[in-house]
């Protein structure tokens, strides 16, 4: 009974302030293909941005997994290409961003990734007002 | 390699704990406070479907209109003032203009015409503002807010023809908008359509979503353990799990996977069904509001789950966050609150803002 009254208790007022301590930046992209019938499995994916990082910024920095991760997140609209969400660590965000950016061919085919939103809380890549779209 | 490149945007995350009947207790001014909502979020572990109490004030959520054109002197018609505006209750945000890129205009509920504009337009403008808080290095960006309920502004006063005169001629502002309304009364009512009947207009309804999620890895949480430090995750795993459910992401991390590492926090829970439902739309806080009272009284009765979630997100492109703090967009216009409701009627309240924000309040 004296257990159940103490957890029964009202919490008392914390407030936590946190600043810059999200440890990963959340990135919401889609892919554009010359041949819009192609399509890339999650590993190919993964490999055509590991060679957008490495052409960009070059084998010895950045592109270790150890010290680079980023990672894809798999969701159900994921074979569509719509939307794409990559995770990666606070540091890499400039670089992944700019080798997303800069990456123009998948085997001889144009292509380009759009970088639709990015956050470092996961929970704001669902509340996009930008696509609110009303007739 | 250069040191800059591992440099990111500043967030800020701030997380309170308290309950709904502290006296002291803050959660309906934050609420009340967060005026312009584009997207509402309910999570409860354990629930098949939508009861039919949260339902019912879902789908009495007020409607919107989206008038075409409008130009921004018309906030300031004698009769719309005293009909509509003065009684408070109106929101009017400009739609699909990006606050860091075009001029925005937004009407909050307390009479304040904000119009965030480039400096051309606010050098042509003439009217007294203030730099944007985060201009880079050079003012790119100005504010400026005209109280309309001020004595200055008083239909016919110099000020009011002054303001009046550059909004209709010199820089002659006009957006699409977003309009909703709260309480309706007669007059008001008239003038309102009164000032949609002179623009191509739509009224909208909120667009509400609801499914069931099957087998769910679930945080347990713990309201005195805000946190995170034994029986709850820390708060910045429990949003991350948040936004998984929301954007659909595998919380299983199944050994194939080696692309996604993504795994629910500990401690957790799996649990057989969990309802998610969103509302989407220009969404006023006293509907929010509504919803809350209402999901307080989820617990009334015994339930499978301790705690339920109600996530809340701002309009990117809103000039302001919470009352009049300058909201901006850097690489993110986030503007976000989410609450975790408790079973005695605690409550974790986390509020996340972007680089271009100040701390919420």
């Amino acid at each position: 009974m004296r257990r159940a009254h103490i957890q029964d208790q009202p919490a008392t007022y914390e407030r936590l302030v946190y600043k810059n301590t999200s440890l990963y930046h959340y990135m919401r992209i889609s892919l554009q293909l010359e041949n819009e019938s192609t399509r890339l499995s999650a590993a190919q994916l993964k490999q055509l941005i590991c060679s957008g990082l490495r052409d960009l910024y070059g084998e010895s920095n950045v592109l270790q997994t150890s010290d680079f991760p980023f990672y894809l997140l798999s969701n159900q609209t994921f074979p569509l290409f719509r939307s794409l969400f990559l995770f990666v660590s606070f540091s890499g965000l400039v670089k992944l961003w700019s080798a997303l950016t800069l990456l123009g061919s998948y085997q001889n085919e144009l292509c380009s990734f759009r970088v639709t939103q990015v956050s470092p809380f996961l929970l704001t890549l669902s509340g996009n007002s930008r696509e609110l779209e009303l007739d | 390699m250069y040191p800059e490149l591992d440099k990111c945007p500043r967030s800020l995350l701030v997380c309170e704990k308290s309950n709904f009947e502290h006296e002291k207790s803050r959660h309906d001014t934050h609420v009340s406070k967060h005026y312009f909502n584009h997207k509402v979020s309910v999570v409860i572990p354990e629930c098949g479907a939508l009861p039919s109490r949260l339902a019912s004030v879902i789908n009495n959520f007020s409607k919107y209109f989206l008038v075409m054109n409008l130009p921004v002197y018309e906030f300031l018609d004698k009769d719309f003032l005293k009909n509509v505006v003065w009684n408070g209750a109106l929101y009017a945000l400009s739609y699909r203009t990006s606050i860091d890129q075009d001029n925005t205009i937004a009407l909050l509920p307390n009479s304040q015409l904000i119009l965030s504009v480039d400096k051309d337009t606010y050098e042509q403008l003439g009217l007294e503002g203030k730099p944007s808080q985060y201009n880079h290095r050079q003012p790119m960006r100005y504010v400026v807010t005209i109280d309309l309920t001020d004595k200055s502004m008083a239909p016919g006063g110099k000020r009011y023809q002054r303001v009046l005169s550059s909004l209709k001629e010199r820089v002659p502002l006009k957006s699409d908008f977003l309009l909703g309304r709260h309480n309706s009364g007669t007059d008001g009512d008239r003038a309102l359509q009164s000032l949609l009947s002179r623009y191509q207009w739509k009224e909208h309804r909120p667009v509400v979503s609801s499914h069931t999620l099957k087998d769910l890895p679930c945080p347990s949480l713990h309201a005195l353990d805000l946190r995170g430090d034994q029986r709850s995750c820390d708060p910045h795993s429990f949003l991350e799990w948040l936004g998984a459910v929301s954007a659909g992401v595998s919380c299983d991390n199944t050994a194939a996977s080696f692309l996604s590492t993504y795994v629910c926090p500990e401690p957790q829970t799996l649990v057989s069904q969990a309802l998610h439902c969103t509302v989407s739309g220009l969404l006023l806080p006293e509907d929010i509001y509504s919803l809350l009272q209402e999901l307080r009284r989820y617990f009334d009765e015994p339930k499978f789950t301790s705690w339920l979630s109600l996530t809340v997100h701002g309009f990117m492109d809103s000039p302001v966050s919470w009352g009049d703090a300058e909201h901006g967009f850097h690489k993110g216009g986030e503007n976000f609150y989410n609450l975790v409701l408790f079973k005695n009627q605690d409550y974790w309240l986390h509020m996340g803002t972007g680089s271009h924000d100040r701390c919420p309040p």
